[in-house]
């Protein structure tokens, strides 16, 4: 009886399936990170990494160590609640150097918040720019106290 | 409230129009991934077209089957290449590959990719040029003996068994190669069709439509390739494959346009609550693209010819009907890539809302610039011109042109 052979292009097909298939198994092996899994689809290190990394922003608390004058107006206003650093930036550098200087604050972050918008609360006050006296913020209300005349 | 939005936001930003929401007013899909699902779909139609040969022996189309196949390689070597440009970190493509989620698309279309690439087209290739590869070793020298000896793998068997083998197995990969290429470029329809969110995209029509303009795409660029090809090298153009392909594209054509159709007519009497906008959307930002260039001149001119051509085929001349082949593989060629146009960046331009548009602007020369775009529609030529120059060579020991010489599938 003649023994069945694997025909020749048969045969190098398989191998070379088997050598991708290889390639592939061997490169995921090595590829993958050593955390990878561990809490979910993602790398675990990810988080320790990101969290290694020097934050940006110091802190409202940061702020009223030196600023404690305008902190304090701040509290009594409507923008209580707002960080300091939503208006003048990330403060980190300026904590550690007080040469750094931050961002002044101009009239289009004001309107971030308050050019009217339909998805806006009712309650939050909001101007129609063009109706209104042009972006002149500063001139007529105090960031830090806005119920407040300059 | 609304009226004084509409006042006030002018002076803000002037590409927008209406209510758009802060996240919708810049695009985050551009040019580019206009450009991915349009190679996807030259390369599926492409298939589709040698696959009528191989599996449903259209005998007349046998002078474009492996002209068919490596335009679909070539497109195909070039599809992932809009995606790796558009994405922020290119270096880490291969990671969803390496760790693949089930629920993910894009790592789904890495193996899906692969598949195709390595599974079906490239094996129906070795196992048609099989013959070929081992007889121009022997007979090139330098460095193309060597690329032709790479390629036989060392199978230099070329017995008569060995070849009929060798049909049958690539008439098995074209059978499932077949479902595979509809899987390739279903997927890309699957990705819009699934964005349930925006009322333009999610449609369960949208892979199938997404796979007949893709064989209609993909049988165009067959023509308009095989007519300049023969051109280019002086060779009378076969009338009866051009009637073929041409008979294959009306076919198609009527299917892809009927499709469309029934998604506007179902869109139009379902009247759900964004067809407001898409309406404002296709008589506005999308008229030129989609009522002129994808409707009109891209289907309609199209169906007319090619439709005209097979009720009075006898009564036109051969070169009315070559020249007419030609315009119309080309007006289907732009009036596809509109329509993957209209679908990708007509999707992002209105808001959520349906309240509002924003606006598109076509970069020149950045990363995602339309000088980038043309870079990656031109490469694919290049890359055929030099499979052309390997793979499809003018003349063989017995004078026979390789493009009329016709595949071993007739031994099955």
């Amino acid at each position: 009886m003649r023994p069945h052979r694997i025909p020749p292009q048969i045969l190098r097909l398989i191998l070379l399936t088997l050598a991708i298939v290889g390639v592939y198994s061997v490169a995921r092996y090595f590829l993958t990170p050593a955390s990878f899994g561990r809490y979910g689809w993602y790398r675990a290190a990810a988080l320790g990494e990101i969290a290694a990394y020097p934050p940006d922003y110091a802190g409202k608390a940061a702020c009223a160590q030196c600023h404690k004058d305008k902190a304090e107006q701040i509290a009594k206003g409507p923008h209580k609640a707002l960080s300091c650093e939503s208006c003048h930036g990330p403060g980190m550098a300026h904590v550690g150097n007080p040469d750094v200087k931050l961002v002044k604050p101009a009239a289009p972050l004001c309107l971030r918040c308050h050019e009217a918008n339909p998805s806006r609360p009712e309650w939050l006050k909001q101007v129609t720019l063009a109706d209104h006296y042009g972006e002149n913020c500063l001139e007529c209300h105090v960031p830090h106290q806005p119920n407040e005349a300059p | 409230m609304i009226i004084e939005l509409l006042t006030a936001l002018p002076s803000a930003a002037p590409h927008i129009e209406g209510y758009v929401y802060p996240n919708e007013q810049t695009l985050l899909w551009s040019v580019l991934i206009v450009i991915y699902p349009y190679i996807t779909g030259l390369v599926a139609g492409a298939f589709i077209l040698a696959s009528l040969v191989r599996v449903f022996r259209v005998s007349e189309l046998e002078p474009a089957y492996r002209l068919s196949l490596l335009t679909a390689l070539a497109f195909l070597l070039v599809a992932p290449l809009p995606l790796l440009f558009h994405l922020g970190h290119p270096e880490r493509c291969y990671e969803p590959v390496i760790t693949p989620h089930l629920s993910s698309p894009m790592a789904m279309f890495g193996f899906v990719y692969a598949w195709y690439i390595m599974a079906v087209l490239l094996l129906e290739l070795w196992f048609d040029y099989r013959k070929d590869l081992v007889e121009w070793s022997k007979k090139e020298r330098g460095v193309r003996a060597w690329i032709y000896r790479l390629l036989t793998v060392g199978v230099h068997d070329v017995s008569e068994p060995a070849l009929q083998l060798d049909a049958r197995m690539a008439k098995a990969i074209t059978i499932i190669g077949i479902p595979s290429a509809f899987l390739l470029h279903g997927y890309v329809g699957f990705i819009f069709g699934s964005i349930k969110a925006n009322p333009w995209w999610g449609n369960p029509l949208m892979p199938i439509i997404f796979i007949f303009s893709a064989v209609v795409s993909g049988i165009a660029l067959c023509v308009f390739i095989y007519l300049i090809l023969n051109r280019l090298r002086g060779l009378p153009q076969d009338i009866d494959c051009l009637d073929a392909m041409g008979k294959f594209l009306f076919l198609a054509l009527v299917i892809d346009a009927s499709l469309e159709a029934l998604d506007w007519v179902h869109r139009l009497y379902a009247a759900e609550e964004s067809i407001h906008v898409l309406k404002s959307l296709a008589a506005g930002k999308l008229f030129y693209s989609l009522l002129v260039v994808q409707v009109c001149m891209g289907t309609f001119v199209p169906l007319v010819l090619l439709g005209s051509i097979q009720l009075f085929r006898k009564r036109i001349a051969e070169g009315v009907r070559r020249w007419t082949y030609f315009g119309c593989s080309v007006l289907i060629l732009v009036g596809v890539l509109a329509m993957r146009w209209n679908v990708v960046i007509g999707g992002q331009l209105f808001s959520k809302s349906l309240r509002g548009f924003t606006a598109y602007k076509f970069e020149l020369a950045g990363q995602e610039g339309w000088l980038v775009a043309l870079f990656l529609l031109l490469l694919p030529f290049l890359i055929l011109a030099v499979f052309i120059r390997y793979f499809l060579p003018l003349k063989t020991d017995a004078g026979v042109h390789p493009l009329t010489e016709l595949p071993d599938h007739k031994a099955v």
